[in-house]
């Protein structure tokens, strides 16, 4: 055991890395295939015969591996972005340009204590976050990503079934603030109650003149109702509605400037003052996927979803029908060939440019610059040639531009005070809202006549 | 200096100044006994020759032999500052009538100094501790409190290492003096 | 090893612990005077949130007692001594020159005109006479000290509020004043600067070249700064109207400094009992009427556009000569007091030192404006939210270090 010893004391770490993952991947890739060859037909069988259970484990996957890159990547996308509007560098380590560090973040959440703050009520408090993380998720359910169906479900009212799930969160964070046996968690739990019930009536008298306007509480139909030229977005045709909504969906966010529910200043944490671990973790993520959802909810009613802001012109239209089988052996030979030539290629003109860049460092960009181009002109072909990674490509785009306003509206707006909101909710957004289905209802009618005479 | 103002005020007081009208640099100082406190801030205060309406500081003194309560008042009338040293306080009971009466905010000035010195202030509504802890049973600023003794008398004392002293914590808190060390110095 | 009797847990001046996961503001103990009465009885429906010294957001450690009727803030107690260092006591048992550094930290933020006022009455006490140029250094100085606290007050005002942003800006002034300041006095926040007689060190070209640099930029950047909140509406509709106080309340409340001054009385030190060569310095006292919190805020943008003009006079008028008076290093005062005030950027900051013909003071009693003006959030807070809490206390600008001594 000692000539072991001594050899594993003279690899350096990289050696260490690759002497211990390469032999388990190898191991544990075999025993894979051999396990799927052995029992494959019985999984297969059992897997049909479980069918529930299956998209149950399949569906919480993919919930889970949509929902936390996506708040991680807001979490980072905040921690940078005030970080420069306050004139500071942010997160700088840990990561290139500390890109990594809300993912430590997140494990950092998983390996805290788990404990109950003594007299809260175990049950309500354990479940808070799981309401709340609830809430969040389950809308993502109806907002369509892109066309040709990619959609979890699509309801004729898929509208209707957002605003009832995402009112349900308000529950959530009662629990929280009420189990916690903590003042400062009660009054956060108390003042997110209000706010988010308050708001609630703008939100959705807001959208119902975009219902009017199309028709329907179909998302998908919504969307696919404001294709062409951005011209043709609704935000047009319903302005207040948009920043009422706008402003009424920040409210239920609970983001600045609505966020005393959890105002640092004044009441510490509010509801999840007495949360740590992971159940706070619960509590952070769903606050950033419904940022990222309400995003999408107004990119989708508002900003024309999945759509383009130009419409390709159908003469133009590019007909991509790859068939790569039909290349033959000629495939393989490409997949192992093309990316040394490309190296090669794009290594050649970093090399003869500058007598400093040596021979190593030359071929080391034009791999990454050859990576980058494959990635692009993958890319390229399935924007052209799929609709869907078009459409999914300029409705990420939008959601996140959208996502970027609220991190801006934070670093730099204060918060405004309870009665202030209250006032704000009650006295002008709802009666502007009720304005504004009496302006639309009317112009519709008013349209529809002048169409017919 | 303003001599006219030392005129005035002996004019005004004359038989209530428990001492000379003392002037130094920018500053005019008198001496009251504790019983005439009200009535002259309320004549410096409502006296439109006066007009004292700035309370500016109001401090204790232990002197070693009496206690005094120190009021600084400003006036747009005259450039000095006024003193007024209510002088004679004992130090086994110093009690001064307090000004909250015209002055609200002197309330914690008094606070302070009868948390630190032990002089009660009649007519203050809040007379507790400020910076003590409400159990404290020592008045840290007289000149009779030593520490190593005050911590071994106070309800925490004698539970943490450093409180333990050779000291019986029965000793009456009488005024020490260390071997060598200096009188308690007299201050007028 | 001890004779010293243990108390029982029977004494009833030991305050036991109390029961884990409850904690009451209450004290254990019966009220013993009128105002604790009446404050720790509560009404129906009313509670009392305890905003403990450890809390994200009061100025240090502080303790606040709010008596709440939902979100109503009913009453108020401040409950202090969480940074009681009793400098008092100390500067009993130390040199004149030592209750200098001693006296640093009470209000932290603006060091300098702690160690002015110490060093002002000293000087009386010992008949000193400080060079014109010590003068003038010292104006100098504390004038750069007072931008550099109302930067911090700027940004701590709207951090309250819950705006990020404005605070970090702020500090980036902070700095450059602070390095200023590190580079003259070769400290970044409690300075030691100031000796009897005049200040430790003439001005080097370091900080000349510093300041140059910086007053050229001032003004801009402080409208920058300020556009960011002058004109939100956020910040001024929660601001505007909260925690009126008049004229008559806030001399009996015995505010000084631009608290005072946002009701409407022109009372600075510096022109009511001026000193060191004020006199012969030409700068407004801004005044405001309305007595609320935006006004306090907007009086203190003012007063900084004072001081540049101030700092730009002093620049031009800075006469040659030593920065300081020959002493003997065994300083022994006639037996005697004094009583000096300087206007820092919260108030009055005043001591009044008596001596007793020793080497050390008899008695130093330092009078700080935030301890006074902290006894008036309970009254200004009448009909207020819990949120306003924060926000009136940060206008009033209490730094807890001076507070608490």
């Amino acid at each position: 055991m000692t000539v072991v010893a001594r050899t594993w004391n003279r690899l350096t770490l990289p050696g260490k890395v690759i002497f211990t993952i390469v032999p388990l991947l190898i191991v544990l890739t075999a025993g894979l295939v051999i396990t799927l060859v052995l029992v494959g037909p019985f999984l297969v069988d059992f897997i049909a015969a479980n069918l529930a259970i299956a998209r149950f484990v399949v569906a919480a996957t993919v919930i889970l591996l949509i929902t936390v890159p996506t708040a991680f990547l807001i979490i980072y996308m905040e921690m940078k972005g005030i970080a420069l509007m306050n004139l500071r560098i942010g997160p700088d380590r840990v990561g290139p340009y500390g890109s990594l560090l809300s993912v430590v973040h997140g494990l950092k959440v998983l390996m805290k204590e788990d404990f109950t703050p003594t007299g809260a009520d175990p049950i309500v408090f354990t479940w808070a976050p799981v309401v709340v993380y609830l809430t969040s998720v389950m809308t993502l359910l109806v907002i369509p990503f892109a066309p040709d169906g990619l959609v979890a479900q699509n309801f004729n009212l898929g509208l209707l079934y957002f605003f009832a799930i995402s009112g349900l969160s308000v529950v959530g964070l009662l629990m929280g603030g009420w189990a916690s046996f903590n003042k400062y968690s009660l009054l956060g739990g108390i003042r997110s109650a209000a706010q988010v019930v308050s708001y609630e009536i703008p939100l959705v008298l807001s959208v119902v003149g975009v219902i009017m306007l199309a028709g329907t509480m179909d998302l998908t139909i919504i969307v696919q109702n404001q294709a062409g030229w951005f011209t043709d977005w609704y935000i047009w045709q319903q302005p207040l509605a948009v920043v009422i909504f706008f402003i009424a969906a920040t409210a239920e966010a609970n983001r600045t400037p609505f966020d005393l529910t959890e105002a640092d200043s004044e009441i510490v944490a509010g509801f999840a003052t007495e949360y740590s671990g992971m159940r706070f973790g619960f509590f952070f993520f769903a606050e950033y996927v419904n940022v990222f959802i309400i995003s999408a909810l107004t990119v989708t009613l508002f900003l024309g979803g999945w759509n383009a802001p130009v419409a390709w012109p159908e003469q133009w239209a590019i007909d991509l029908s790859l068939d790569p089988g039909s290349l033959g052996i000629g495939l393989l030979l490409v997949v192992l060939i093309a990316p040394l030539v490309l190296t090669l290629l794009f290594a050649t003109p970093l090399w003869l440019i500058s007598s400093r860049i040596k021979t190593w460092q030359a071929l080391l960009g034009g791999f990454v610059l050859a990576n980058l181009f494959i990635v692009g002109l993958v890319v390229g072909v399935g924007y052209i040639g799929f609709a869907w990674v078009a459409g999914l490509l300029w409705f990420m785009l939008k959601t996140y531009v959208l996502v970027f306003t609220f991190v801006w509206m934070r670093g730099t707006l204060p918060r405004v005070r309870i009665d202030q909101l209250m006032n704000f909710a009650w006295k002008w957004l709802m009666e502007l809202a009720f304005l504004n289905i009496f302006v639309t209802a009317g112009a519709i009618i008013l349209i529809e006549y002048l169409r017919r005479s | 200096m303003d001599r006219r103002f030392k005129a005035r005020l002996e004019a005004q007081f004359g038989d209530r100044l428990s001492g000379p009208v003392r002037q130094r640099h920018d500053q005019t100082e008198i001496r009251i006994r504790p019983g005439d406190v009200v009535p002259v801030m309320t004549e410096l205060h409502d006296n439109p020759i006066f007009r004292f309406e700035f309370l500016a500081d109001l401090a204790g003194v232990d002197t070693g032999e009496v206690m005094q309560a120190v009021y600084h008042l400003w006036s747009d009338t005259t450039p000095d500052w006024l003193r007024v040293i209510a002088d004679g306080l004992s130090r086994d009971d110093p009690r001064v009538p307090s000004v909250t009466f015209l002055w609200p905010g002197a309330e914690w000035m008094e606070r302070e100094a009868y948390d630190m010195f032990g002089m009660i202030f009649e007519g203050n509504r809040d007379l507790r501790r400020i910076y003590m802890p409400p159990e404290y049973t020592s008045f840290p600023l007289r000149k009779d409190f030593t520490l190593p003794d005050d911590a071994a008398r106070s309800p925490g004392g004698g539970f943490r290492h450093m409180e333990q002293t050779h000291i019986p914590a029965n000793t009456p808190n009488t005024v020490r003096r260390l071997p060598g060390s200096r009188q308690l110095p007299s201050v007028k | 090893m001890s004779t010293a009797q243990r108390p029982s847990a029977d004494d009833p001046r030991i305050l036991l612990d109390q029961e884990a996961g409850v904690f009451e503001p209450v004290p254990p103990y019966p009220p013993r005077t009128e105002r604790e009465a009446e404050f720790y009885t509560l009404g129906d429906g009313q509670m009392f949130l305890n905003m403990g010294p450890q809390h994200p957001s009061t100025h240090g450690v502080l303790r606040v007692v709010l008596k709440i009727d939902g979100e109503n803030v009913v009453d108020l107690d401040p409950v202090l001594g969480y940074l009681h260092r009793g400098v008092e006591k100390l500067a009993e048992n130390a040199d004149y020159h030592q209750v200098i550094s001693q006296v640093d930290p009470l209000e932290y933020v603006s060091s300098l005109f702690n160690e002015w006022g110490a060093v002002l009455s000293f000087e009386k006490l010992l008949d000193v006479e400080v060079p014109r140029r010590a003068e003038y250094i010292r104006v100098l100085s504390a004038e750069l000290n007072r931008i550099a606290s109302h930067a911090l007050f700027m940004g701590w005002m709207a951090l309250d509020l819950g705006g990020l942003t404005p605070i970090l800006w702020s500090f980036i002034e902070r700095d450059e004043i602070v390095e200023m300041l590190a580079s003259l006095t070769g400290q970044r926040m409690l300075f030691n600067y100031f000796r009897i007689g005049g200040v430790n060190g003439d001005l080097n070209h370091d900080f000349m070249s510093r300041l140059g640099n910086w007053m050229s930029r001032a003004t801009e950047q402080i409208e920058a700064s300020q556009g960011l909140l002058n004109e939100n509406e956020i910040f001024v509709r929660r601001m505007r109207g909260l925690g009126p106080i008049d004229t008559k309340t806030a001399l009996r409340m015995c505010f000084t400094g631009p608290n005072l001054r946002a009701t409407g009385v022109p009372f600075d030190i510096r022109r009511a009992h001026p000193y060191s060569v004020y006199p012969e310095l030409d700068f407004d006292i801004p005044t405001r009427v309305e007595g609320d919190c935006l006004a306090r805020y907007l009086l203190r943008v003012d007063e900084v556009k004072q001081s540049l003009r101030i700092i730009d006079q002093c620049l031009h008028q800075m006469p040659d000569g030593p920065v300081m008076a020959k002493l003997p290093r065994l300083l022994r005062p006639r037996p005697g007091r004094a009583y000096s005030a300087v206007e820092s950027p919260r108030g009055q900051y005043a001591t009044y030192v008596v001596s007793d013909g020793t080497d050390q003071p008899f008695r130093m009693r330092i009078h700080d404006p935030s301890y006074i003006h902290l006894q008036s959030v309970g009254l200004l807070m009448q009909g207020n939210l819990i949120a306003d809490t924060m926000a009136i206390m940060a206008s009033l600008d209490p730094i807890m270090g001076g507070v608490d001594k």
